[in-house]
Formats: C-alpha cells, structure tokens, sequence
C-alpha cells in the first residue's frame, strides 16, 4: 500500500500530532525520572521544578486534544488514520495521567524531605521508577515504529512491576511494624510506589493502543496479573 | 463493533434480493469487470465505491440490463433477482426496469408537467385504473420523495422548471411511482448542493424500509452516512464487500484502506 496520502496536508496533519504526543512521551518520561532522583537525594527544587513542568505536559495535551479534533473535522479520517487520531488522544490522556503522577510525586518529595529517612527505601522507588519509565519508553517507541512485539513485550513486562511494587509494599509493612515512628513516611513512600505502579498500567494501555492501532482490535487475551499480594499482605 | 451506531445501523435483514455470481463483462476487447460475485440484500442500503473506471457504474447498470443498449457489451455470468435470472430469454427488459427502477447522475425529468413526470410509469405499465388511482400514486411518490409540499400546487408546471435538487427528487419520484423491488442510484448527489444532497440521503434512508437500494457514488462520506453494505470495486475487481462500518474502519484489504484513506485514486 502507498505510504502517503495523495493530498500531502493530511500527512503533515497525521505526522504533526504524532510529533507532540511523542514530544509530550519525552517531557513525561523526564519528570518520572527527575521526581524520583529528587526523591533519591532529598533535592527539594528539582522536585519543585517537576512540579512545575507539570503544566508543560498538560498544555500539550490540549494542544494535542484540539489538533486533533480539528484534524477529524476537516480530514474526516477514515480506517488506519482514523485509528492513529483516535490512539493519539488516548495515549496523550495516559501520558497526562503519568505526569500528574510525577508531580504527586514531587509533591510528597517535598514533605518527605523534613522527616526522618527510611533505609534504602528510596533507592528501590528510583529503580521501581526507572523500569516503568523504559516500559513508557518502549510503548512510545513501539508506537512510533508500529512494532506489535515490542508492545506484546511491554504489556507482558507489567507483570514484573507488579511484582516489584509487592514486595516494596512488604518491605514497607515491616518498616512499621519494626518501628511505629516509620509509619509517616512510609504511608507517604508506598503512595509514591503504588502510583509509579500506575504509570506502569498507563505505559501498558499504550502498548495496547499500538496493537489496535496496527491491528484493528484491542488484544483480547487478558494480560497475566499478580493478583492478591497487597490484599494478602494487608491481613497478615 | 458492538458502538451504538453501529447497532442502530445493523442489517436485521439477510435475505437476499439479487445474487451475482461469476459476472464479466467486455467492452469490445476491455475487459471491464472480472468475475464479480455478490449478495445484495433486501430492504439494504448497499454503497458501490472506488475509482473512476472500476467498474462500479458498469455493473450498476448490469442489474437492470442497462448495458442491453451497448451494442459491444458483453455480459456473462449470472444475475438473479428474487432467485430468477434476469438475463433469461424469456425476461421483458422493460418490465425487469419495472421492477428495478434507476436514478442517474444528472437529473433528465421528461418535458412534460412535474404531475405527467411520476405518472408516466404507471399509465404506460397500467398499475392504475383511474383518474383516482393515478392522482393517488403522484401524490403518495411525490410525498415519499420529499417533493410534495414544494410542488404541490403546481403540478402541471413542468418538471424541467423545477431547481436541481427539486428535479433530481423528482427523478427518485418517478422511479419509486412504479414500485420496484430494487432502485438503482447512479451518482444521485454529485449534481447536488449540501442541502439538497443531505435531502436526497434521507430519502433513501426511507426508502429502504420499502426495498432495497443500490447506490455508486465517488463521495466516500455519503456511502458512509447511507448504506449499511459497502463494495469496493478496483480495476473491475469486486476487492471487498462488507458491513460499511467494517469497510471503513478496518477494512481487509490493503487497496481497500489504501482508496478510503485517500492513498490512492
């Protein structure tokens, strides 16, 4: 099949929206990564500069929302384009919700700083952060390259951040029970670590939007789930 | 696909109207449709699409022996109509256009009054027998064709009067004043302004509860707003043929994306 259309505005339009919502990837990737290393070394004003970069991400979602609309109103997108505006919305909503994400935990960053340190706690969130950032990357990346694998790949990887947040969720748990004066911070660290768990879901729902979007259908098989951990560990 | 559209739209109907099966047909030595196989159902809004010079019109006008009139067209292959081939012998082209009425791309009312235009069909095929009869089958066609309420103290003023889009109601008037099975709709918009198109394309919704239309149009939005099946036809191949929002949302075949995503022309 031809590549590109006949009238060439409607490749611009297409590619244009594609470029924010990886350009938007990017901002969010950067601040999951700065909000966790804030956290890492206690540094108060990169985590107030992701804080602020937060707005950056949600401007670009609008943007992307109104270009879009504006791309099916006038182009009236049919079959394979029709999939990429309509996947392009979808991913940039995920990416919103990651980088809101971020800022929370720029947020709790912040308050963490004035209490006391939890051993090594945060050294697990930044790698728990860091793998779920390169699940983000490569769903954007198998989006860009149209590559249904590699985002069979990412989808099944979710399994592996679910793992790691349970047993961070374990460590915590002991952590307060060993001493009643962890219980702030914790509460505060295991919010940070359920919702990078988030972003993690988020990265999936944008390897599944490259599998509709190549394919025509969402995947039908449910993906594996480690199921039962937090509520098991909640009755111990 | 289970959207509330699409559920609205669905064809409750799987009855077959005409069945193709095999047909081809040369012009002199082009070869200009190649072994189209199709159901078109009943009661069904089925969209023709693709290119100039697919096809499209070509077998259109197959389903009313249209093409009788070519003297080097040669069609093969089988077309039946409620299960009767409509290329027997023993069938009267007249009475089979009867039967399957066509609407053409430019309107062509006769020259004769709007009220002469829709009666001509059933005075010369005698479906009326009176006066009566006659003024109830203008007004109930002019009525089904959205035309009645614009022309209706001025019947005896002549159709060719009327504005474009008037005329071409006009036209799907005397197509319907027979009560044929099938209507055939070659281009019915393209002559159209928006409003008058958007006009036209609730009617054939209409008239789809009556019968079954077949409609080739080059605007792939129409087929889109109107019909539940689509087929698209390509250097006289029948590519693919399915449910319209299959077609245009994942459509099988990659020529079929290709035409409807406006890659190729």
């Amino acid at each position: 099949m031809n590549t590109t259309h006949i009238l060439s505005a409607f490749d611009r339009d297409l590619e244009g929206v594609q470029a924010l919502v990886m350009r938007m990837g990017g901002l969010v990737e950067t601040a999951l990564l700065d909000a966790a290393e804030a956290l890492d070394a206690r540094d108060e004003d990169l985590a107030t500069r992701v804080r602020t970069g937060d707005q950056a991400i949600d401007a670009l979602e609008e943007q992307i929302n109104a270009e879009c609309a504006r791309l099916i109103a006038l182009r009236a997108p049919a079959a394979g384009d029709l999939r990429t505006v309509l996947t392009v919305m979808k991913i940039a909503a995920a990416l919103e919700r990651s980088g809101d994400y971020a800022k929370n935990l720029a947020k709790r960053t912040v308050v963490l700083s004035q209490m006391p340190h939890v051993m090594g706690a945060s050294g697990t969130i930044r790698r728990l952060a860091k793998a779920v950032v390169l699940m983000l990357n490569d769903a954007l990346d198998a989006y860009i390259r149209r590559d249904v694998k590699l985002a069979e790949d990412v989808r099944q990887r979710d399994r592996d951040i679910d793992q790691m947040y349970n047993s961070i969720f374990r460590e915590f748990l002991t952590h307060m029970m060993e001493d009643p004066r962890n219980i702030g911070p914790c509460m505060h660290l295991h919010f940070i670590a359920k919702n990078i768990e988030r972003v993690g879901d988020h990265a999936t729902a944008v390897a599944e939007q490259v599998i509709y979007l190549v394919t025509g259908a969402m995947p039908g098989d449910e993906r594996p789930k480690v199921d039962g951990m937090s509520t098991s560990m909640a009755r111990s | 696909m289970d959207d509330a559209r699409i559920v609205e739209r669905s064809v409750d109907i799987h009855q077959s109207k005409i069945s193709a099966k095999g047909v081809q047909v040369h012009y002199g030595t082009t070869h200009a449709l190649k072994d189209v196989d199709v159901e078109i159902l009943d009661h069904t809004v089925t969209a023709f699409i693709g290119p100039s010079g697919c096809g499209k019109s070509t077998f259109l006008r197959c389903l009313n022996r249209m093409n009788d009139t070519i003297v080097s067209c040669k069609v093969t292959g089988m077309i039946q109509l409620d299960g009767e081939n409509i290329y027997d012998q023993r069938v009267d082209p007249v009475q089979l256009r009867a039967k399957v009425g066509m609407v053409f791309q430019k309107p062509n009312p006769f020259p004769k009054s709007i009220y002469d235009n829709v009666a001509y069909g059933p005075k010369i095929h005698g479906l009326t027998r009176s006066k009566a009869d006659l003024d109830e089958v203008v007004e109930r066609c002019l009525r089904k064709a959205a035309l009645w309420n614009e022309v209706k103290d001025r019947l005896a003023s002549p159709g060719t009067g009327l504005s474009g889009g008037q005329q071409q109601r006009l036209c799907i008037a005397r197509a319907i004043a027979t009560s044929p099975e099938v209507l055939l709709m070659d281009e019915p918009c393209s002559a159209l302004d928006p409003i008058a198109t958007a006009q036209v394309e609730e009617l054939i919704s209409e008239l789809r509860a009556s019968f079954s239309v077949v409609i080739v149009t080059h605007s792939m939005q129409q087929a889109a707003r109107v019909s539940q099946k689509t087929a698209f036809f390509h250097l006289g191949n029948l590519v693919e043929y399915g449910e319209t929002g299959k077609i245009f949302t994942t459509p099988k075949d990659p020529r079929t994306e290709a035409y409807i995503t406006g890659r190729i022309g």
